[in-house]
């Protein structure tokens, strides 16, 4: 074997790796449907949700957890499915699982205090998507979270605001759009 | 550069699942079939020298009661594969 032949083969072999971003285009589709559901279902009939003291509390902490399973579950399979991890796979692994620690913690805080925790997550949720655009360079989801960062600002001198229309609109801004158009992408390597 | 490590790089199979494992964190065994187009047989030859070296790792552990390998390189891999490019990119020039 020459020299060219093995500069060939190691050209060949690293090429074949590619940053497959569908997963994390489905996982933002998903939790962008999921958060948009609940959000709207919330604001329309309202008295099915309170209907007792916590009723809402359970509300907004179990479905998030299933969700939270599901997605957990669709990422092992499909990491088991592609094979392999890249270093890029694994940043945003680890940014997403601290965004989910940071969620339950911040919604138990706010349980505790008796307060609602929208605007919180959603800085928070806009911060990562901010991280994740630029590390991942995507345009979309950059300006998705910078969009949903200014959103919430906002949202802070305008405490009359619905708070559940205000969340479905930064989720879907911030997360939906963004995330259906790295889902339907054909090329991110 | 260890004339040992070279000799090992020099198998087309060793050099493409080294150079894959360059890129990637860990990778399983399906995905190093389709790098190298090799047969399953003789990949499992190759990877067993290349752990033996010390260039690779290989971690074998249950999920859902499957048994599941992940390979990934070592530091040392690492080194060597460098050191290997660079020797290979000065007797280019």
């Amino acid at each position: 074997m020459t020299k060219e032949e093995q500069l060939i083969i190691i050209n060949d072999a690293i090429s074949q790796t590619k940053n497959n971003l569908k997963p994390l285009g489905f996982n933002l589709v998903f939790w962008g449907i999921l958060i948009n559901f609940m959000s709207l279902f919330h604001y329309l009939f309202p008295e099915i949700v309170q209907f007792s003291y916590y009723s809402s509390a359970i509300y907004w902490v179990s479905i998030p957890m299933l969700g939270m399973v599901y997605t957990t579950y669709f990422n092992i399979k499909s990491g088991i499915k592609i094979g392999y991890e890249t270093q890029l796979d694994r940043v945003i692994r680890i940014i997403w699982g601290v965004f989910g620690f940071c969620w339950i913690f911040i919604v138990g805080i706010s349980l505790s205090q008796n307060v609602v925790p929208t605007q919180d997550v959603l800085f928070l949720l806009g911060a990562v998507l901010l991280m994740t655009g630029i590390i991942i360079k995507f345009r979309w989801i950059t300006i998705g979270g910078i969009g949903l960062l200014i959103f919430t600002v906002y949202t802070y001198y305008n405490p009359t605001l619905n708070l559940l229309i205000v969340n479905a609109i930064g989720i879907s801004f911030g997360m939906l759009i963004p995330g259906l158009s790295l889902y339907f992408q054909k090329k991110h390597e | 550069m260890n004339k040992e490590i070279e000799k090992l790089l020099f198998n087309p199979i060793r050099l493409k699942t080294v150079s894959f494992l360059m890129t990637v964190e860990t990778c399983n065994f399906k995905a190093l079939l389709e790098v190298t187009g090799s047969s399953k047989g003789n990949l499992s030859v190759q990877l067993k020298k290349l752990n033996e070296a010390g260039l690779i790792k290989i971690d074998k552990y249950f999920q859902k009661s499957y048994p599941t390998t992940d390979y990934s390189i070592t530091n040392e891999g690492k080194n060597s594969f460098e050191e290997f490019f660079k020797q290979l990119g000065s007797l280019k020039e």
